[in-house]
């Protein structure tokens, strides 16, 4: 089935309630191939006439649809706009796959090291799902939180971001060089109208992890009046306070393990400690 | 001795058998399957199709070690579709295989040994209906401790009733028990090896049709067509007359290819029941149950003089095995052999030791034995070098072994060894810019974006190393080929208008690049232009597995013995004819033409309508098992190379980009330059893998963790370095068939060695694990 409306998609999905939506196919066709799911029906998205494209709103914010690919995302365009997300897009999987894959896949398929959660999730982004019983519209957090999910037959139409207008960060560990997926990954914004630094860690926790103690307290040292400077030593204690925040002591657990979130919390703070000297270079 | 330098893309002719182009040895013609294979057009074992097939899937063991309570396939069997469902209790032959030691379950029977044994496999009309069989056969498990050490298996009760010691070779060499045998100088280390998979590019695939006469017909992506199809006969309880095997598309080998799980099983789903039957594996499919590199822990300790030259070597030297013998006794013996590495050493003390584990199966990868042993003795070298004051290179330039040197087996070195002259090619190359021109993505840590770029630190680390070529300890390594010149008709009607050259044997062109080498050696002996290689099946004589390099070798020199007697039946009437002996006449360009150039005539015409024809086998010389002091001559051949590996690192995140590996190598002779150099390519890669990145691991209760291209990562275009090579020694091995030496290994067991030296450079950190993990890169904060 091939939607080319909102409306025909939600009826679509209503009147077979084993159907699946899919978008680029980059997460779903793989688990169908290898068996791991079966579904009923598919509903493509790819047509959905409100689900493509993207425009700026009247309160200074900007309207992503959820079709909008990561390799269009990733365009010097949306690079101007918002930096972090296209950045993030950029470093998501090979071409071909960023080719097909869709913002609103990688926010429903919501994997651990999905690389535009940790950014959607920095700049407090809200979705809008719709279903058979109307619209509404969710912080992004909310929806990966499970605080309020995705309904059944619902689907993600576009996303809600902030326009800035000031530097933000997307960095990621991998382990090669080549297109992987994240070992940890940081976004950081800064919101200079709010006097406001926000930071979001992924690859660590099921859903990208905010370490508000830690921007409260960068933001509060930083010299916004005088070229958004900071202190070298503060750059690094707000890369120890982001780790120290996203990876806890393993009480009582056996070395390797200790070790291992020891080497975690280095990488974090080294990514954090970067990402914000950057924005703030 | 010549050099060559590197070689240029440009000006090699493009294609094969242009017009008046003879493309002999030394030309670089291309493969005549690239083309296709480069568009996606090259039909592999995966596209395979018989009219009603069936699809097979196996059941694989969740547990890495457990007994076998009860399997009830029942369930299973009632879903509409299945047609069959097998388990250890219908094979109707033999139900263990393995070589050289039969000990392999090909499906399980009482015990699971590793994740993933196969314990049933099922055939149903589709392949998701196979699936769901699969996960509907109920097998009840008795869960058994797992034994993922090899160090602690020696004390674990016995995982296989063979025991848990697969083989302990003891080296003894010159008197290293005297107590005057010391150096002054002793550096010691403990050296970790992960676990690196073949990774073929396309997984194990296969098409089984049943034969009338009630054999069966295997249609594999096979690297050895006679050993698989008598593996199979063996397990089906079949004559081998009975069982065809037919050499399908290869997507990529490394090492030996088919898993004998998925061969046995096509064959037992076909005979069950009645009708054709395809299995392709998933890539965790592939992950789980094919053989692997051994991971290893080795014990060194090296004496040297104040002068930097080696006194003693120790060392104990620890595979991990995976459940089964399979090659484990060959590679700890090329592990054991080679262990002091291409030095002259005057005493030697190495025991090695193969321990069964509850991990996955381990067994041949290019360099299987001479990589890990690099990895150590080069580590060794280094520490050595370091403790001595000495630069790095000449520590190695005072010890290196040359032609005419012994070995710690006793073996006297009789190829070229010009291992001197290959440290020296490389320590002549320039360095690469320090510049990052390649952007962003070409810095550690790659598309992550990551870097920082006062904080990367480069590093620059050399080793040499070495591998033995053809099977070894007493292999009978042989291979039959047969050539025939034919008339070619281009109408009906007419008189010959051309001649044509086919090429048949049973060695499969894995990729490697054999069916290219065979076409140029008997373009080079007969001067024909049009020479096919037909495909490999297990009718024609057999031709051996296309592993160690020994192809162009052993099938190489069946293939010019071939071509060389179908030569002297076709000059004979003609040198009779004009008195002259046959070495004054030479063919070229379908012609065949006198020294003085005055009598020349088309071969076609010689040929007067008929083929002419011969058969050849070919046997290098003998080897011999090693002794109960590791003594014997175990190698027919020997190749080295020298690399030096350029890598740049941040210190702070521990990430690792190769930027360049210089490569000296000594190749006997390059018989197609073009494809000498892509060996080479594949082989660093291959060891930038295993460096850097590829290792299949398991939790703590041995269960494999990374069974996805997901988790288990191999080298990408950008992980791949700019591979410079600085020399290609020609220097032909007299005992090689045309001089030439196998290329593709070597490279592969030095990469380990040359990168891990770079990062100690780069960060000054010991790095005594492949793969290098990140937190072992990282700079210690002062
Ligand atoms: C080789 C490879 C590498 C990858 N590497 C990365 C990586 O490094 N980083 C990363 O973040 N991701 C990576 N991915 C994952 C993937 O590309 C992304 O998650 C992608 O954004 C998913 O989008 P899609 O349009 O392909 O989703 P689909 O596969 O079409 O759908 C995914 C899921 O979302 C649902 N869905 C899709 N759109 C909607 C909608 N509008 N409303 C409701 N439900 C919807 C589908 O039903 C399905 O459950 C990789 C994938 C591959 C194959």
């Amino acid at each position: 089935m091939l939607p080319g409306s909102l409306d025909e998609a939600v009826a679509a999905l209503d009147a077979v309630p084993a159907a699946v939506p899919v978008a680029g196919g980059t997460d779903l066709m793989p688990a169908i191939n290898s068996g791991r799911l079966r579904p009923e029906a598919l509903v493509g998205l790819g047509r959905v006439k409100e689900m493509r494209g993207w425009r700026y709103l009247e309160d200074g914010r900007a309207l992503l649809g959820a079709g909008l690919t990561l390799a269009r995302i990733g365009q010097p365009d949306f690079g101007a706009l918002v930096p972090a997300l296209a950045a993030a897009a950029r470093t998501a999987g090979p071409p071909h796959v960023r080719n097909a894959a869709t913002l609103g896949g990688n926010v429903v398929s919501a994997a651990p090291t999905a690389d535009t959660l940790p950014v959607l999730v920095a700049l407090e982004a809200e979705v809008t799902v719709a279903g058979s019983a109307g619209r509404r519209d969710v912080p992004v957090s909310h929806l990966l939180t499970g605080l309020d999910p995705l309904g059944p037959g619902e689907v993600l139409v576009c996303l809600r971001v902030p326009l800035l207008h000031a530097p933000q960060v997307y960095l990621k560990a991998q382990a090669r060089t080549g297109p992987s997926r994240s070992a940890a990954s940081v976004a950081v914004v800064l919101d200079p109208a709010r006097r406001g630094v926000r930071c979001a860690v992924g690859g660590v926790a099921p859903v990208p992890l905010r370490p508000l103690d830690a921007e409260a307290w960068v933001a509060s040292v930083i010299d916004w009046d005088g070229g958004r400077r900071i202190a070298r030593e503060a750059l690094a204690a707000f890369g120890d306070y982001v780790a120290a925040a996203c990876v806890p002591e393993p009480a009582g657990a056996p070395r390797s393990e200790a070790l291992a979130a020891e080497r975690l919390r280095r990488t974090i703070a080294v990514l954090a400690r970067r990402g914000l000297g950057r924005a703030l270079a | 001795m010549t050099t060559t330098e590197e070689t240029p893309a440009e000006g090699v002719p493009a294609q094969p058998g242009g017009a008046e182009e003879i493309d002999g040895l030394g030309a670089s013609p291309m493969a005549d399957t690239a083309m296709s294979k480069a568009m996606g057009t090259y039909p592999f074992a995966t596209d395979l199709w018989a009219e009603g097939l069936l699809w097979g899937t196996l059941v694989r063991s969740p547990h890495p070690h457990a007994r076998i309570v009860r399997i009830n396939t029942e369930s299973a069997f009632r879903l509409p579709g299945v047609q069959a469902v097998v388990t250890a209790a219908d094979i109707p032959g033999d139900p263990l295989t393995g070589e050289p030691v039969a000990d392999r379950p090909v499906l399980a029977r009482d015990v699971v040994r590793h994740h993933g044994e196969p314990v049933a496999a099922v055939a149903a009309d589709h392949p998701d209906t196979a699936r769901l069989a699969a996960a509907a056969v109920e097998v009840e498990y008795e869960l058994l401790e797992p034994v993922p050490d090899p160090e602690r298996s020696f004390h674990a009760p016995p995982l296989h009733p063979d025991g848990n010691q697969v083989r302990h070779l003891p080296l003894r060499f010159g008197a290293p028990d005297d107590p005057a045998a010391v150096g002054e100088v002793v550096v010691e280390g403990l050296y970790r090896i992960g676990r690196q998979d073949p990774a073929p590019v396309g997984t194990e695939a296969g098409l089984a049709v049943p034969r009338p006469d009630g054999g069966v017909e295997l249609h594999l992506s096979s690297t050895d067509p006679h050993g698989d199809r008598d593996r199979a006969a063996a397990f089906l309880g079949l004559e081998p007359e009975r069982v065809r095997l037919v050499a399908a598309g290869v997507p990529g080998a490394v090492g030996e290819r088919e898993d004998i799980s998925l061969t046995a099983a096509l064959g037992l789903l076909a005979l069950r029941t009645g009708r054709p039957v395809k299995m392709a594996f998933s890539r965790e499919d592939a992950l789980l149950g094919h053989v692997h590199r051994h991971p290893a822990v080795l014990r060194y300790r090296h004496h040297a003089d104040r002068d930097g030259r080696l006194i003693k070597v120790e060392g104990q030297l620890v595979l991990d095995g995976g459940p089964y013998a399979d090659g484990s006794e060959e590679t700890l013996a090329t592990l054991v052999a080679l262990a002091a590495g291409p030095y002259v050493v005057p005493h030697v003390r190495v025991d090695g030791w193969v321990m069964r584990t509850t991990n996955p199966p381990a067994g041949r990868l290019p360099g299987e034995g001479a990589l890990q042993a690099c990895f150590g003795y080069e580590a060794q070298m280094d520490k050595l070098a370091a403790k001595l004051g000495l630069d790095p290179v000449e520590m190695r330039a005072r010890n290196v072994l040359a032609t005419g040197d012994i070995m710690p087996t006793s073996q006297t070195v009789t190829c070229p060894a010009p291992v001197a002259d290959l440290l020296k090619a490389v320590m002549a190359e320039p360095l690469p810019e320090v510049a990052a021109d390649g952007g962003e993505e070409l810095l550690p840590g790659g598309t992550g974006g990551a870097a920082d770029l006062t904080q990367v630190r480069r590093g620059i680390g050399f080793a040499v190393g070495m591998v033995p070529l053809l099977g070894i300890e007493g292999a009978d390594e042989v291979s039959t080929a047969t050539v025939r010149v034919l008339p070619v008709y281009e109408d009906l009607e007419g008189a010959a208008s051309g001649v044509e050259c086919v090429v048949e044997c049973a060695a499969v062109d894995t990729g490697s690049g054999f069916a290219t080498l065979a076409a140029q050696i008997v373009r080079e002996t007969l001067g024909v232009v049009r020479v096919r290689v037909t495909g490999a099946d297990s009718d024609q004589p057999a031709a051996g597995p296309s592993a160690r390099g020994r192809q162009v070798w052993v099938s190489g020199g069946a293939v010019e013995r071939a071509a060389g007697m179908v030569r002297k039946q076709l000059l004979q009437p003609m040198a009779d004819e004009l008195g002259m002996s046959v070495e004054l006449l030479s063919l070229r360009d379908d012609r065949v033409v006198s020294y003085d150039g005055r009598y020349a005539r088309p071969i076609g015409e010689l040929l007067g309508g008929r083929e002419l024809w011969a058969s050849a086998q070919y046997r290098p010389h003998p080897t011999e098992p090693l002794d109960e002091n590791g003594q014997g001559d175990a190698f027919a051949g020997l190749a080295f190379a020298a690399m030096r590996a350029v890598v740049d690192v941040d210190v702070e995140l521990g990430s690792v980009r190769v930027v360049e590996v210089a490569v000296a190598q000594d190749v006997g002779r390059a018989l197609n330059p073009r494809q000498v150099r892509a060996r080479i390519e594949a082989g660093v890669t291959l060891g930038v893998g295993a460096a850097l990145m590829e290792d299949l691991r398991t939790d703590a209760g041995g269960r494999v963790v990374n069974a996805s291209f997901g988790g288990y990562r191999v080298p990408t275009a950008l992980d791949a370095p700019v591979v410079r090579v600085a020399a290609l020694l020609e220097e032909r091995d007299v005992v090689a068939t045309f001089g030439a030496k196998g290329v593709g290994a070597v490279p592969a067991v030095v990469t380990p060695a040359a990168v891990a030296a770079a990062v100690r450079s780069a960060t000054g950190r010991a790095v005594q694990r492949v793969p290098v993990r990140s937190a072992d890169a990282v700079e210690r904060r002062s």
